[in-house]
């Protein structure tokens, strides 16, 4: 089974998946961290006791504008809320540092990027085979089918993992030259229970940043097994790299403009895209339909990937292999 | 070659079939391959030849039927099975964008082949030169000689070649027949399919032909198809070449300035003797081989090749 998934990874890093990973992830780092650099030197002297009041404020004549009604009042309440827990423990949120960076780019990478990630390196590793006609010799050695999936399976995982550390690390190392490079023990306050958008200070938990980054990571992370497992099932199905990849990605973004726009649709909920934002969810950020608690969200998501593992395993298990 | 009677086929098909829908791709088709023999596989395209191999090696499961290899019944026994079959199905598709070596070295490792191995197969196909260049960059020929160095990897007993001579110019064609010949010395059955009648007739010692999914023949190359030879004369007098050789009992096809005639090897010489003592003028005498497409049309009795 080594040897499979030696040679699973082997071709993925040939196939030059996971260099155009790392240059996508680059990319939007180098882009995001200047622009977090520009940011902070305009505003110099940050107050942001001020800013708050500000923010506080802005939301506040949001409400009264809308009535408290339409389809962001929950989130904007809820920002108040944190705003205000802010200003009264007198802590400085977001307070810039290159660890503050990298712990939020696994919230803002979680929503989208790292699941779409996950499907570049997933939607061919079984469809690049079949159009590229090599599933013939693959399957034609002495080795069951499913021990080459599940070597396929478990490559991915791994290199979902290999994604977000190399996330993590470029995103320490970018920010670095902009930001302050200390502050792993900063205290993080999460878990504002808005669900249910009733403010219980209770349930805020405070944890050191680094340990709410490795939760947020964990999450991140689970969220891209399942999008990988997700990915096989398609990669199974479609005999073409384009038609698993442009599925995926089609699932992906319009999930996600699904969940801004359409939150009057309530069983969008049982889809696996509503729920892969877990880090978001853990921070604060209200879920997108009513009742998804993170326990919902986790174990739909587990339900999601198991169904995708069993069908993909299923078909390529049985199916013949046509030229 | 010699075929020991008692000996366990190295690979035994029994009545394969494969519907699809309502189509029979492959009707009952049933064979056997021994050791130490290179066996023919001949049909037109779309015959049902790949089909048949896809179901030999399990990339596709028949409708009815099975496959045994080397005792191991290949539905139940996949692993063992496979164990002792090398092979390349249709097209000989490698990893593109690697090397020959990556190539070599990703199916070494799911079969637990050596290095050693590697260089052996390398040195076998004669391109141990070009391993280390990436396959995009190969010849169709040279991606033929990686693919059977690869069927070789895992000291086959079983070695199925689906068209080897795809591809190959005529050298590169004769250096596979000899490395054949030289494997199926070793005791290894070689199984090998073609549309090709004169590439089967060289290269096999027995043969089984496939037309529309059924098996229509199986026998020794040289009953099947050297006999169903005919010979073409180019002379002076059609006319009377034709009266004085139906004389003797032969049937003659005539042509315009030509003859064929139905002629064993043996009896050639005296044959082209009479004419000339008869004052025929003879051009060109020369063995005619005959088509798949004509060889069909009498094994089917009538029936055209499509």
């Amino acid at each position: 089974m080594i040897n499979l998934i030696r040679n699973e990874m082997l071709k993925i890093l040939r196939r030059k998946r996971f260099a155009i990973v790392i240059g996508i992830l680059v990319a939007i780092l180098a882009v995001v961290s200047y622009a977090e650099y520009r940011q902070l030197k305009n505003r110099g002297e940050r107050n942001w006791r001020a800013e708050l009041q500000q923010r506080i404020a802005n939301g506040q004549n949001f409400l009264r504008r809308t009535n408290g009604g339409g389809p962001w009042a929950k989130s904007v309440r809820a920002e108040i809320k944190r705003s205000q827990f802010y200003l009264d423990h007198d802590i400085e949120p977001n307070k810039p540092t290159a660890p503050m960076f990298v712990r939020g780019f696994a919230n803002v990478a979680g929503i989208l990027l790292l699941p779409l990630l996950v499907a570049v390196l997933g939607s061919d590793i079984v469809s690049a085979e079949s159009a590229e006609g090599t599933d013939k010799l693959l399957l034609t050695r002495p080795v069951r089918r499913w021990k080459i999936l599940a070597s396929k399976l478990i490559t991915l995982w791994i290199f979902s993992a290999l994604t977000l550390l190399t996330g993590a690390v470029l995103a320490y190392v970018i920010a670095t030259p902009f930001l302050n490079p200390r502050g792993w023990n900063a205290p993080m306050f999460n878990g504002f229970a808005v669900s249910t958008a009733t403010f219980r200070p209770d349930v805020v938990r405070e944890l050191p940043l680094w340990k709410d980054a490795l939760i947020v990571y964990g999450l991140d992370w689970y969220a891209m097994l399942v999008v990988a497992s997700i990915a096989l099932l398609l990669s199974v199905l479609f005999r073409s790299s384009a038609g698993a990849m442009g599925t995926m990605l089609a699932a992906l973004i319009s999930g996600t403009i699904l969940r801004l726009l359409a939150s009057d649709w309530t069983s969008a909920k049982y889809l696996f895209v509503s729920a892969l934002p877990l880090a978001d969810f853990y921070t604060g950020e209200p879920p997108p339909y009513e009742g998804m608690t993170m326990t919902f969200c986790i174990v739909l998501l587990g339900m999601w990937a198991i169904a995708a593992i069993i069908a993909a395993f299923a078909i390529f298990t049985k199916r013949d292999v046509f030229g | 070659m010699t075929v020991e009677p008692n000996t366990q086929p190295a690979l035994a098909a029994r009545e394969l079939t494969k519907v699809i829908g309502k189509r029979t791709i492959v009707d009952s088709v049933s064979f056997e391959l021994r050791p130490g023999e290179v066996f023919g596989f001949l049909g037109p395209n779309g015959a049902g030849k790949t089909t048949t191999i896809r179901m030999l090696v399990g990339l596709i499961k028949p409708t009815h039927g099975s496959v045994t290899i080397c005792g191991h019944e290949l539905h139940r026994h996949f692993e063992a099975a496979m164990r002792c079959v090398g092979c390349i199905v249709e097209t000989p598709d490698l990893y593109r964008f690697m090397t020959g070596r990556e190539n070599l070295e990703h199916f070494a490792r799911m079969l637990g082949a050596t290095g050693e191995d590697i260089e052996r197969v390398a040195a076998l196909v004669m391109m141990a030169h070009r391993l280390d260049q990436r396959v995009g960059t190969y010849s169709l020929g040279m991606r033929q000689r990686l693919g059977i160095a690869q069927a070789l990897l895992g000291h086959p007993r079983v070695l199925i070649l689906d068209e080897p001579a795809n591809g190959l110019d005529p050298a590169g064609i004769r250096e596979i027949r000899e490395l054949l010949r030289t494997l199926a010395a070793t005791g290894m059955a070689v199984f090998v399919s073609s549309h090709q009648l004169a590439e089967i007739e060289l290269m096999c010692d027995r043969v089984a032909i496939i037309h529309k999914g059924n098996l229509l023949r199986i026998g020794m190359v040289h009953e099947l198809i050297s006999s169903r030879r005919a010979l073409e004369l180019r002379v002076g007098d059609v006319d009377r070449a034709s009266a004085l050789l139906e004389e003797r009992g032969m049937k003659v096809q005539r042509d315009t300035d030509r003859l064929f005639v139905d002629v064993e090897d043996n009896d050639v010489p005296p044959l082209i003797t009479a004419l000339a003592e008869n004052g025929i003028a003879i051009y060109s005498a020369r063995p005619r081989v005959q088509s798949l497409e004509e060889m069909f049309i009498d094994v089917t009795g009538g029936e055209t090749v499509g």
